[in-house]
């Protein structure tokens, strides 16, 4: 059956919507037989299941490959002209997709990559401590920090540190080597 | 005194910690199962924390850079020294 029974426009765009939902968002939950009837209502169950099919390979492998425009443009040409292809139509919405929808769908594979937990958050505070039974401290500030931690799909986790200014001075210390190290990784080739 | 906008933090952890260590590396996700191409440099930390009991428990996460960058991190840190 000829890839232009399935117009593009509208229809696949909802299409890749869902497709990138349940793939990279990690929202699942859309049938298949709900996508048809609401994208596609004319088409027959056995034809639309690999047109989807379809959809969601060229979607992944251009999310794999995290391919710039060229390689977008280069792609979906080949696409077009390969026996069981796509119509131009379909490229040219499945081009202005990926364009919009990148930058989400690369944070999303990100995330989905990471095993251990991530920053989710930062919070500070700074308390005053003005004397204690022991000593006659008059200002001794402390410094609270409260890290909202937490693995992909999982709640968070607070841990809430306390710090005095030569544990503050240490870190500040080691946040300007990392930022070195960062400063350096970047400015090499690749 | 210079203030910034943040609201006052409302701690949601009941125990606050001492930090014992601070680990850090930085490292390049080059590829996985599922993006074959991911290429993305990130911060991993690994922290060694003692409560009040002294008891000492390691928390590890990761960041990416423009995290690790987020003005927030560095002025909130730095703006603590001059309080003293």
């Amino acid at each position: 059956m000829a890839a232009g029974e399935f117009e593009g426009g509208k229809p696949l765009n909802g299409l890749l919507n869902a497709l990138a939902q349940e793939t990279f968002h990690g929202h699942p939950g859309i049938t298949e037989e709900l996508l048809r009837s609401q994208l596609y209502p004319e088409v027959l169950p056995e034809e639309f299941r690999p047109f989807l099919a379809k959809m969601r390979g060229i979607l992944k492998s251009i999310a794999s490959a995290d391919m710039d425009f060229n390689q977008l443009e280069a792609y979906l040409t080949a696409q077009t002209k390969k026996q069981g292809g796509i119509t131009s139509d379909q490229a040219a919405v499945i081009s202005k997709f990926w364009k919009s929808h990148k930058t989400k769908i690369r944070e999303s594979l990100m995330n989905q990559s990471r095993w251990n937990s991530g920053l989710r958050g930062l919070s500070w505070r700074v308390d005053g401590k003005s004397q204690s039974r022991h000593s006659a401290q008059i200002h001794m500030p402390v410094a609270i920090i409260e890290l909202e931690l937490g693995k992909y799909g999982q709640e968070s986790e607070f841990l809430c540190l306390e710090f005095d200014e030569v544990k503050v001075n240490q870190i500040l210390k080691t946040l300007s080597e990392v930022e070195e190290s960062i400063t350096t990784l970047i400015s090499q080739p690749n | 005194m210079e203030a910034t906008s943040e609201p006052l933090l409302d701690a949601k952890s009941e125990v606050t910690n001492q930090l014992v260590d601070f680990q850090w590396k930085l490292g390049m996700a080059v590829s996985s199962d599922t993006c074959r191409s991911l290429k993305y440099p990130y911060v991993a930390v690994m922290l060694k924390v003692a409560d009040h009991s002294g008891q000492v428990k390691t928390k590890c996460f990761e960041m990416t850079i423009p995290q690790f960058q987020e003005k927030k991190i560095t002025n909130g840190l730095t703006f603590i020294p001059q309080l003293y």
